[in-house]
């Protein structure tokens, strides 16, 4: 019984040592950082689609909505960038408390009306009629703050609390209620599984996962535009590397980001030209050949998957 | 059947293991800079092949790759340093017009191939990570169109900007045209970014100066592209000039809809075609341009004078004869960043940045090629290109560039 | 003002109507988010162009070339691709990452065999006239654009309500297990979908530099998400459905550029959001969601 924990405990172990050793191997920090923050992002995608069932399109209006608040909290209120990236994880929790109500809609209605929901808070926040607030179209500058490597460390602790919270959910009651909910939610509501509630807790954690992810990123970045952090790319290359590794386990979104961004930066290196075909040719490949993800393949054989 | 998912997953994993290992030796010869003299001198550059960037960067890539082959043509670029010539190297990464991927590769050039010289990708959305990146591993950084007024800070001497000034600057002498000219109903209308509202301030500011109140102000997302109802919306106001501050896929269908709806104006500005004339031309027609302002940069603006590199009408032969176009301004900005590289490494004491940038400053003021007068200011910003307002006028089947007012 | 606001707005949602209408008919017969729909518009609008500026074939016979080789490729990537999404565990969601892959191979072979040049089509190819309506004068390539749409509109209409294969189309997407129980075609009656789809986004690619401005490799995503707006608002699955929501984006985007220009694109997702919490199955939809 403590088996399937102590895998989950290797995978975090591996993965957070990975990136701490990692920079001092081979100089690119962004490089990792970035790996990093997707990562992140697409366990925040997996905590919400693999266990709940759905799929966020507009997951990155949380992302960017922590990357603004925190940065707002930096230059206008003088925080701390720290404070500042706790401030966004809790900005986005604000905002996935009022746009709760989306959890009433299902499959791609909810898909689409989440990604509507971000593309308003970009437009908004991007929007000159605020640009005393949040500087409107000029964008962010922190280079005042600016402290690659602590904001890199900063990340890691993020991505270690990540993980540990999916590693708890794929092993507890609580992962378990929440598939039940996924797979037949009115049978899982009679046998008493708190259905709303539960959703509501786990939609409330990936938007928090986001917005601190969207703190560190902004933090690390220090001088971007507000295309930079609402590119509706982010949400797409965080569900794709969650599908292509394989939901509701820890070790799928890992697997899906270390060979599907490995390739990314890897084609963007060698075959600069070719960047976009071959990708796509990819990820078509992926979907026919793989549609349920890496660990399939393992699944398939009747081995546990973390 | 169960075959090809495996062999699919056997084919990642060995190219997973190539790339890592690929990555763990390093890609590129590193080289420090040391004494001795380098076998080589490394530039490392984005470009964005595809995406919303693409037609603008392309064309700077175009121009900087120009420069590099005509150098290498002749033996290399001389360092002063060295007192010799080496031959140059340029890597270039394609970053999609994605500026999170644009980071990745930035730190790529600085940490990884070592660069010798890092010049950024077009534009200010896309150079905007590379100015703290840059800064953090001081690097120069080489930026020959991110006009980004934020950029320029006193704290920060790692950054020089080779083309166009900020882009604050620029409707100075558009703005003292229509003050003199006695425009009165000014309609203006600009997108929502930092390129085309920081131009829109200082216009603003400047004709509130000379008590003129736009009759027609308005702010418009940059993803605007259908334009006929506030094309109406501005007739309404009657104006007497209108200007209209946007990217070119903003002035493009601006000005078909300024064309298809009918309307007249006296005076009608658009940035665009000062810059990228024969592609404009191509989507708007003879007509559509015909009797419209811009603001006109090199190859309209034609300097044959210079005191360094090729002058425009060679410039033009030449570039046609290797890539079979005609140059833009951004070949031509691409082109005089290479310029304004090899001009500093005659003048470096050697290949430190720091020095770099001494080097620049040595020649600031001085260097006049067919981008027009090199001029930083101390924070790296560029001050001696000035745009001026032109009109262009039909010419035959063609249109011919009349400078009408320059300080 | 109004008036002009008023009917430019209805052009404009016409055209709207066809732009999305393709999309809608491919969810809801196989229930597949078409994240490609905007690429193969810009194909469309490509081919247009090529047609016009090489042979000098108005766009409005383009309209009719793109739908014929468009419902070829439609039926090709079906029954090349489709059968194997479908065994999959969750393939509406799968087929969301699919068309994202499709979406950037296009792209990318258009940026390879178009280049990234901003291109148009003269204003003036669909006739220079100005029409006057209501006192205001619009332009004839907006007026001809609508018409077409209208007729495309119409043709889908009776392709759905007056063929067997229509009746067929109809019920799969009423019940899909029904449908097949009852011995329909499932296969044949959604390749059929997936063509018409694509070749409706290829139509309104005909007519896109007419209201679109310039057209570029890229335009694609932009296209694909203001068409989700546009059927969600109608109702999704509905493809009728999409002309309401067609004609309540066209309207809303004309009012906001004329009277709050700086706010115009808040609009239709401001739209879309509200429909979706009050409505979610659009204006025209039945209730779908039931826990």
């Amino acid at each position: 019984m403590r088996k399937p924990l102590i895998s989950g405990g290797i995978v975090f172990l591996i993965v957070l040592l990975f990136f701490a050793i990692m920079p001092s191997v081979y100089s690119n920090e962004d490089l990792f950082f970035q790996a990093m923050v997707y990562l992140a992002l697409a366990q925040g995608v997996n905590i919400l689609y693999g266990f709940t069932g759905y799929l966020p399109f507009g997951y990155v209006g949380f992302f960017g909505t922590g990357a603004y608040a925190a940065s707002l909290c930096i230059t206008l209120l003088h925080f701390p960038p720290v404070l500042g990236i706790i401030a966004g994880g809790l900005a986005s929790v604000v905002l996935s408390i009022l746009l709760s109500p989306l959890l009433r809609l299902s499959g791609a209605y909810f898909a689409i009306g989440s990604l509507a929901a971000s593309q308003m808070v970009y437009y908004i926040v991007s929007n000159p009629s605020l640009q005393n607030i949040t500087n409107g179209p000029y964008g962010i500058n922190l280079e005042s703050v600016y402290q690659p490597h602590t904001s890199y460390v900063t990340m890691i602790v993020i991505l270690a609390l990540v993980m540990g919270v999916v590693i708890y959910i794929r092993n507890s009651r609580f992962g378990l209620s929440l598939q039940a909910i996924r797979e037949d939610p009115v049978s899982a509501g009679m046998a008493g599984v708190h259905v709303v509630r539960q959703r509501a807790i786990a939609w409330f954690l990936s938007a928090l996962i986001a917005g601190l992810v969207g703190g560190a990123f902004a933090w690390h970045i220090s001088v971007f535009y507000p295309t930079t952090v609402f590119d509706l790319n982010i949400s797409i290359f965080a569900i794709v590397f969650t599908l292509f590794g394989g939901v509701t386990t820890v070790l799928g979104p890992v697997l899906g980001m270390f060979v599907l961004y490995g390739f990314y930066n890897l084609i963007g290196i060698s075959e600069p030209q070719y960047f976009q075909l071959i990708y796509g040719i990819l990820i078509l490949l992926l979907v026919l050949f793989l549609p349920s993800g890496i660990v399939s393949i393992v699944k398939r054989r009747g081995h546990y998957v973390p | 059947m169960m075959k090809t998912p495996f062999r699919v997953l056997s084919r990642i994993a060995v190219s997973g293991l190539i790339a890592s290992a690929m990555t763990l030796s390093g890609l590129a010869a590193a080289n420090a800079a040391s004494t001795k003299a380098p076998k080589q001198i490394t530039i490392g550059t984005l470009y964005a092949g595809s995406g919303s960037f693409a037609d603008s960067s392309l064309p700077q890539y175009d121009g900087l790759k120009f420069w590099v082959n005509q150098m290498n043509a002749k033996g290399g670029v001389y360092v002063k340093a060295y007192h010799k010539k080496i031959p140059l190297k340029l890597i270039a990464y394609n970053d999609q017009s994605s500026s999170t991927t644009a980071a990745t590769q930035y730190n790529q050039l600085i940490t990884q191939n070592k660069v010798n010289l890092l010049v950024s990708d077009f534009g200010s959305v896309l150079t905007s990570v590379a100015v703290p990146i840059a800064q953090e591993h001081k690097m120069l950084l080489i930026d020959p169109t991110g006009t980004g007024g934020s950029f320029f800070t006193p704290n920060n001497p790692y950054i020089a900007l080779t083309s166009l000034p900020t882009s604050g600057v620029w409707p100075t002498s558009l703005a003292d045209y229509l003050i003199k000219n006695h425009y009165k109903r000014v309609a203006l209308i600009y997108d929502q970014n930092d390129f085309d509202q920081s131009q829109a301030t200082t216009l603003l500011a400047k004709l509130k100066n000379a008590k003129i109140t736009p009759v027609y102000n308005n702010s418009v997302p940059t993803s605007t592209s259908n334009y006929s109802v506030l094309i109406h919306s501005i007739m309404a106001t009657n104006p007497d000039a209108v200007i209209e501050f946007g990217y070119n896929t903003n002035d493009i269908p601006f000005l078909q809809s300024v064309s298809a709806s009918g309307a007249h104006f006296k005076m009608l500005f658009t940035i665009f075609p000062g810059q990228l004339l024969s592609n404009i031309e191509q989507n708007v027609g003879v007509s559509g341009l015909a009797g419209t302002y811009t603001y006109p940069t090199p190859p309209l603006l034609v300097y044959n004078k210079v005191n360094y590199g090729l002058g425009m009408n060679a410039f033009t032969k030449e570039f046609q004869k290797s890539t079979h176009s005609a140059p833009n301004f951004l070949d031509v900005a691409g082109y005089n960043a290479g310029l304004v590289i090899q001009k500093t490494l005659e003048n470096t004491t050697g290949l430190g940045q720091l020095q770099l940038r001494k080097a620049l400053y040595t020649f600031s003021g001085k260097m006049f090629t067919l981008d027009g007068l090199f001029k930083l200011s101390p924070t790296g910003a560029q001050i001696g290109e000035t745009l001026p307002v032109a009109q262009l006028i039909k010419s035959g089947n063609g249109l011919k560039v009349k400078v009408v007012y320059s300080k | 003002m109004l008036v002009y606001t008023v009917i430019s707005g209805i052009l404009f949602g016409l055209f709207c109507s066809l732009m999305g209408i393709g999309l809608n008919l491919i969810f809801g017969v196989m229930r597949f988010v078409n994240l490609a729909h905007g690429d193969f518009l810009m194909l469309g609008a490509f081919g247009a162009y090529f047609a016009y500026t090489l042979y000098g074939i108005s766009p409005a016979i383009s309209v009719v070339i793109n739908m014929i080789v468009m419902i070829v490729i439609g039926a090709l990537i079906y029954y090349a691709f489709v059968p194997r999404l479908l065994r999959s565990r969750d393939p509406e969601m799968l087929s969301l990452i699919f068309f994202f892959g499709i979406s950037q191979v296009i792209e990318a072979l258009s940026v390879i065999f178009f280049t990234n040049n901003p291109r148009s089509i003269d204003w003036s190819a669909l006739g220079t006239a100005n029409y006057q309506l209501f006192g205001q004068s619009f332009q004839e390539s907006w007026v001809v654009s609508a018409l077409i749409s209208v007729i495309a509109i119409v043709l889908v209409y009776f392709y759905l309500y007056h063929t067997k294969l229509g009746y067929a189309t109809r019920a799969v997407m009423g019940s899909l297990d029904e449908a097949a129980s009852s011995g329909i075609n499932v296969h044949r009656v959604s390749a059929w979908a997936m063509g018409i789809g694509l070749a409706l986004a290829a139509a309104a690619g005909a007519l896109s530099p007419f209201f679109l401005g310039s057209i570029t490799p890229n335009m694609g995503s932009d296209i694909t998400t203001t068409s989700f707006s546009i059927i969600i608002i109608g109702s999704l699955g509905n493809p009728l459905g999409t002309v309401i929501g067609g004609l309540i984006y066209g309207l809303s985007s004309m009012f906001m550029q004329s009277y709050i220009p700086s706010w115009a694109n808040l609009v239709p997702y401001l739209l879309l959001f509200l429909i979706l919490l009050f409505k979610p199955s659009g204006l025209l939809g039945k209730v779908v969601r039931h826990a």
